[in-house]
């Protein structure tokens, strides 16, 4: 064996360990960076539920407009059950676990909470405002990052109802397996990056 | 024996849902002095944006106000900061939906471009805060009532519970009053329950407790947006007593003060916008007395022509409109533009006798969750012979994204959040009258009456109102034919009937009057008027025991009417039944001493039992 050889074998031995490290290390890598259950437990939400879309829908305590959407985001999660796992992500560091439980108690969510203090979910997602979804093919490639639907045109500008659906429309394509480009239509609310 | 009429006794002047003042004034926050700071300068939030959000932000954004989130810190500020840049930007806060113009408003909370560049340039050079010594002292806001402890609260008997979702809600809260004697208010202060909710409240004045019949049950309050209150002939609505996010309440100028009655309800109209999670909503209403009465009376003076409002599906720009000329010099001293979510262009403007114009309002896309009482900086004097009009325009394409119709369907005028309305209230104090002449706020309603006859042959309420207004000034024959036009238009309506009938008593047609009357009762079982009516027209037709039973029935509806009590009285003297005539003519000065007709009867009676 020459110089040349080993030298390659070398190369090759590193790339296989790089590899290894990272499908080993970034699920939890990500999920110490910053998602977190209420108990301060690391989840990630997009190694859950295997053979679904992931639904993460970004919300601020104090966005008069995420608060209204809860009805619908509850109504929403039931009807795609079969097919999406919904999460709620509150992006606000100066949240704590109590206030976040007590939020989601009053506008009646039965949906997974977690809190993203570190935005690694918010930056993973692209998202900008509350409230926003971010959908995940079974893949978990992300393939839609926006609003809700069109129901609020501006800040204090709502239509009676929305015309359109987005993160319905997102949920269909991805559960149905229809290849998408990422798509993304920005929300009506309050910026995330306002907390950083 | 004489009957004494009741003077009350009199048609209902049906007034539609007027509402009261607002008060749009902001707390008194620092004085806001924009920093020269040149464009290269940096811009930091204690030198620069402090000033600005204490004064046009703080007064809503603070805990236990209006607005969701706080804006007292840098820390507040700074969370908030590109939503605050794109909002100002934008115009959609502070909430102010009128242009600048000539005539100024009292409390404008419009920002100056300078102020919405600078908070944008604070956002895009980072959110800096800058020292601190630069930052001004927090404004300070009084907690609780604002004017202190008021001298009468009313807390609503029922909570309204607000759905989670789906459309606005509009609930109204009946307050009775428990005030056994007038009462002058200078000042109320609304507070709607919890504010975040509210997105505004009227009060409307129900002197006849005539709100009361669309509950279910006492106390529960009902549903609508638009209401319509009945009220004595001749007692139009003086006062505008709105609440909006950041309203404080509002001293009445001296003299001003609102009438309130032994027997009157409070009515309050709220506009309710779901949050997300279900809401317990239950207002409370704090009076503050003054020691004398009012010398000076305004009136609301009601100019709209929802008759005009048949806006087909797909209109993009449907325009009505109305012209209406002073019969006397007023101050006009608040305007109150409405409509509801099709309404696109606001325009209200006064033309002078020498044609000169002045805009009195201009809102250029109007929106019905931000609507508010306007008050005038200063009274803005509009002579006799001045044109008051307005002109609004109305958007059912589908491009207006408040169309609460997908499709559009043709909209029409009326009371529903699904209708239309073009109304335009304006409080107005006539002024250099000659008191000789009568109470100048009658020539102003009667004028708006012909007026709105004239425009709509076909509006039962102002042939209604225009009877009303002649039958005041003793012009029976005119009441009686303007009734009898709003007769023809609703044959159904108990309080026409009811108002024909009492015009044909007076006129002294008893005969011709029970049949209306009777008519009103068989439509309205409990309706005290037309009972009490009923039996002066059969006592004018010497069916006495008639008489009686329908006095009876009246004490029925209202025990404690000193008036009905009296004449039950009467009646029973007629028919000789001395002693209980006695008991009911000594009952009715218990509950008013000064009850005329039982002091004099009463005396007759002794008189006459003495003699025999």
């Amino acid at each position: 064996m020459d110089a040349k050889d080993s030298m390659r074998w070398e190369f090759r031995f590193r790339a296989i360990f790089v590899l290894i490290l990272l499908a080993v290390c970034l699920p939890c890598a990500r999920g110490q960076q910053s998602a977190m259950d209420l108990d301060g437990h690391a989840l990630d939400p997009l190694a859950t539920g295997s053979g679904k879309v992931v639904v993460l829908v970004f919300l601020r305590r104090d966005c008069p407009v995420s608060g209204r959407y809860a009805p619908a985001v509850q109504q929403i999660s039931k009807r795609f059950a079969d097919r999406a796992n919904f999460w709620l992500i509150y992006p606000d560091k100066s949240d704590t676990a109590q206030d976040i439980r007590k939020s989601v108690e009053e506008y009646r969510y039965h949906l997974p909470v977690l809190r993203d203090p570190q935005h690694a979910l918010v930056k993973l997602s692209h998202v900008q405002i509350t409230p926003e979804v971010a959908v995940f093919n079974r893949d978990r490639h992300l393939v839609y990052d926006g609003r809700i639907d069109d129901w609020y045109i501006d800040s204090g500008w709502a239509r009676s109802a929305p015309t359109t659906h987005e993160l319905e429309d997102a949920i269909r394509a991805a559960s149905a397996g229809e290849s998408m480009a990422r798509n993304e239509v920005r929300g009506v609310g309050c910026y995330i990056s306002d907390l950083e | 024996m004489t009957f004494v009429k009741r003077s009350g006794t009199q048609p209902l002047l049906i007034v539609a849902a007027a509402c009261v003042i607002g008060v749009l004034v902001a707390e008194p926050a620092s004085l806001r002095v924009l920093h020269d700071s040149k464009p290269g300068e940096s811009v930091t939030f204690n030198r620069d944006i402090a000033p600005i959000i204490f004064h046009s932000c703080s007064t809503c954004h603070r805990p236990g106000e209006a607005a969701p989130f706080s804006l007292l810190t840098y820390t507040d500020v700074k969370q908030h900061a590109r939503q605050i840049a794109d909002v100002t930007r934008s115009r959609a806060m502070p909430p102010w939906l009128p242009e600048p113009q000539e005539l100024k408003f009292a409390d404008e909370l419009r920002l100056r471009d300078a102020e919405i560049d600078l908070i944008a340039r604070w956002v895009e050079q980072g959110a800096v805060e800058g020292n601190p010594q630069d930052l001004p002292p927090q404004p300070k806001f009084v907690e609780g009532w604002r004017l202190g402890k008021p001298d009468l609260i009313l807390t609503a008997t029922k909570p309204f519970t607000l759905p989670p979702q789906g459309t606005d809600s509009y609930w109204n809260f009946i307050f009775p009053v428990p005030i056994q004697e007038t009462k002058w208010v200078k000042a109320v202060e609304i507070r709607p329950g919890d504010k975040r909710y509210v997105h505004h409240a009227n009060i409307l004045v129900d002197r006849e407790e005539a709100s009361r019949r669309q509950e279910k049950e006492p106390g529960a309050g009902f549903g609508g947006m638009e209401i319509r209150i009945e009220s004595q002939v001749f007692d139009p609505d003086s006062h505008l007593l709105f609440w909006k996010p950041g309203t404080v309440p509002y001293v009445e100028p001296e003299g001003m003060e609102l009438r309130l009655d032994k027997g009157t309800d409070l009515v309050l109209n709220t506009h309710l916008q779901p949050s997300g999670k279900p809401e317990v909503i239950q207002p409370s209403i704090g009076l503050y007395f003054s020691s004398h009465p009012a010398t000076k009376l305004p009136m609301l003076l009601q100019l709209e022509n929802d008759v005009k409002l048949d806006i087909p599906a797909g209109e993009k720009n449907f325009l009505v409109t109305d012209d209406f000329v002073l019969p006397v010099d007023v101050d006009l001293m608040a305007i109150y533009p409405h409509a509801h979510y099709l309404g696109k262009d606001i325009q209200a403007f006064a033309t002078l006798t020498g044609g000169k114009k002045e805009t009195l309002i201009h809102i250029p896309q109007w929106n019905l969750n931000w609507q508010a009482v306007y008050r005038y900086a200063e009274p803005v004097r509009l002579p006799k012979g001045t044109t008051v009009s307005f002109r609004y325009t109305y958007d059912n394409s589908d491009q207006n994204p408040l169309n609460p119709n997908r499709p559009p369907v043709r909209v029409r005028g009326g009371n529903r959040s699904s209708d239309e309305m073009c109304h335009l209230w304006l409080q107005m104090l006539p002024v250099n009258f000659d008191v000789a002449k009568g109470d100048p706020r009658m020539a102003l309603q009667e004028a708006l009456a012909r007026h709105n006859v004239e425009k709509n042959q076909g509006d039962f309420e102002a042939h209604y109102n225009l009877g009303s207004m002649l039958q005041t000034r003793d012009d029976l024959d005119g009441a009686i034919r303007e009734y009898q036009e709003a007769m023809s238009l609703r044959p159904e309506d108990a309080t026409a009937n009811n108002a024909l009938g009492a015009a044909l008593v007076a006129r002294g047609n008893a005969a011709r009057a029970t049949e209306f009357l009777r008519k009103a009762i068989q439509l309205r079982n409990d309706y005290f008027d037309a009972h009490y009516n009923l039996a002066f027209a059969l006592a004018g037709q010497d069916d006495f025991a008639g008489a009686a039973k329908e006095f009876q029935l009246a004490l029925g509806i209202r025990p404690d009417d000193a008036g009905a009590e009296a004449n039950l009285g009467v009646a029973l003297a007629q028919l000789g039944r001395f002693k209980e005539a006695k008991a009911h003519l000594q009952r009715a000065l218990e509950i008013d001493p000064e009850q005329p007709v039982a002091k004099e009867n009463l005396e007759a009676l002794k008189r006459e039992t003495a003699e025999h």
